[in-house]
């Protein structure tokens, strides 16, 4: 079983509760420098990751494990997004992973070994299972069609889903949720999303009628679709690269 | 790689568009972004590749603390507001780093040498204000992979993530001179200096053999993309 699937040995929190992290609450003296930084420092990447998006990922060695993902985006240029992935949208989330975002012109150039790695966008936009929460439609259509034609790559350094209260094993590479039995978000899932924002994925699919996919889809995306087999990851142990230490 | 830009870009790709902006800014009015809020400390320092330790980077962490004993921090090539998003630290206190399964503790790194020899820096942020939380940072272990590796000329991340490293004071954990004066010089600092101010940082009493994998074993970890068997027509229960 690759590492990325393996189970975590028994964690005991000293709390004994559900904390996720465990750990002592934040105390006076560490918001101090919280707040110090804050108002001193300039925080210029941060700032940028402007867009909102909730959808649902899949782990690619398992596509029947199914999460709620949030991206917090940033657009560095028209062919390039990359974005930091929390299971939640509150105020306590736990940054799981990161994505990054390509146009199909960027993807179509990258080898086939790496093309395997990548995600298609567009069943998930036309579906309306991604949504811009609190972001009307309308302003979030153009942003939509640009994102229903790329492709993304997922590695998520936390499996909260299956309750880890800490960073365990190795990164998962996360697929996107497709048009095939396991690759179809769960009722109970899409469910629990829409209820949270009052919204309707159903209806939202008419809204994104006309929203046009790839112009042609790389079969070495969506890997484990074409192919049958799933993407899992494993930690070897071996031999550093021997290099002379610096005087 | 074909690109429209500059062939040096990184990532390549054409500008952004003006109804690219508007859009940017109406999200921005009309979107809490709650989580991405709440990285609200820089902390400027080194790491270095667990599988080739000649290769070392300087990183960017934006952190956000989620309690006393955990921090999760985006990590970026630099700090500008294009910077490449390279990777995830996970900063956990000695406490809850003890009671990680052995194989776990195997993937993370100790923080006293980097704090204590200044190479954990808070850029802007007066070291009076930083002082008592460099004292806690000195007890904790990381984890951090990267998942794009610019500084061997990726223009977009490839392949697998990295496990990295944290600076030490012995082998290969040295870091080169230029690699630090030059992020010096950026911010008008003295990683000297710091190391001399932050003397009376305690050592920790002790820090597990576990950590830093490749001082005392002389190995290191990577991954490995594998193909798996899987049932795709399975239906839900």
């Amino acid at each position: 079983m690759a590492s990325s699937d393996k189970l975590p040995g028994a964690y005991p929190a000293r709390d004994g509760g559900d904390n996720l992290p465990p750990g002592d609450p934040t105390t006076m003296k560490s918001m101090m420098i919280d707040k110090g930084a804050a108002m001193i420092q300039s925080m210029k990447p941060i700032k940028q990751m402007s867009l909102h998006l909730c959808s649902f990922a899949c782990y690619g060695h398992d596509p029947s494990r199914q999460i709620e993902v949030h991206f917090y985006v940033q657009r560095v240029n028209e062919d390039f997004l990359q974005c930091a992935v929390y299971d939640c949208d509150t105020s306590k989330p736990h940054l799981i992973g990161i994505e990054y975002i390509l146009s199909e012109r960027l993807f179509n150039n990258l080898s086939s070994e790496e093309q395997k790695l990548w995600h298609s966008h567009d069943y998930e936009i036309q579906t309306g299972l991604l949504v811009t929460p609190r972001l009307p439609e309308l302003l979030a259509k153009p942003e939509l069609q640009k994102i229903a034609k790329t492709y993304g790559k997922f590695w998520c350094t936390w499996q909260t889903d299956r309750g880890d209260k800490l960073p365990l094993g190795a990164p998962s590479l996360i697929m996107s949720p497709q048009d095939v039995n396991m690759g179809k978000v769960k009722p109970g899932l899409l469910k629990k999303r829409d209820d949270k924002y009052g919204i309707s994925t159903e209806s939202l699919k008419a809204s994104r009628d006309g929203i046009m996919g790839l112009d042609k889809k790389n079969p070495m995306a969506d890997y484990w679709v074409h192919h049958g087999k799933g993407l899992a990851v494993d930690i070897i142990e071996t031999d550093m690269k021997k290099c002379a230490p610096f005087p | 790689m074909a690109s429209s830009g500059d062939e040096d870009q990184v990532p390549p790709g054409d500008p952004v568009t003006v109804s690219t902006l508007v859009i940017d800014a109406g999200t921005k009015i009309m979107q809490r972004r709650l989580p991405v809020k709440q990285m609200n400390t820089h902390v400027s320092t080194f790491a270095i590749y667990g599988g080739d330790m000649s290769r070392q980077i300087e990183t960017h962490h934006y952190i956000h603390r989620v309690n006393d004993e955990f921090l999760q921090c985006a990590v970026f090539a630099s700090d500008h507001s294009d910077a490449p998003l390279i990777g995830i630290e996970y900063v956990i206190s000695d406490r809850l780093y003890e009671n990680l399964p052995q194989d776990e503790q195997k993937l993370w790194h100790s923080h006293a040498y980097e704090v204590k020899s200044g190479s954990w820096a808070y850029p802007r942020l007066p070291e009076v204000v930083a002082s008592p939380e460099l004292k806690n940072i000195a007890k904790t272990y990381g984890k951090f992979w990267c998942t794009w590796q610019i500084d061997r000329g990726d223009k977009l991340p490839m392949g697998a993530p990295e496990l990295m490293m944290s600076p030490q004071g012995v082998g290969q954990g040295v870091l080169r001179p230029e690699l630090v004066k030059r992020r010096d010089e950026k911010y008008n600092i003295s990683t000297d200096e710091l190391k001399q101010r932050r003397a009376e940082i305690a050592e920790p009493e002790w820090i597990n053999p576990m950590a830093d994998y490749w001082k005392q074993h002389g190995k290191c970890f990577v991954l490995d993309i594998v193909t798996v068997e899987m049932n795709r027509n399975e239906k839900f229960p």
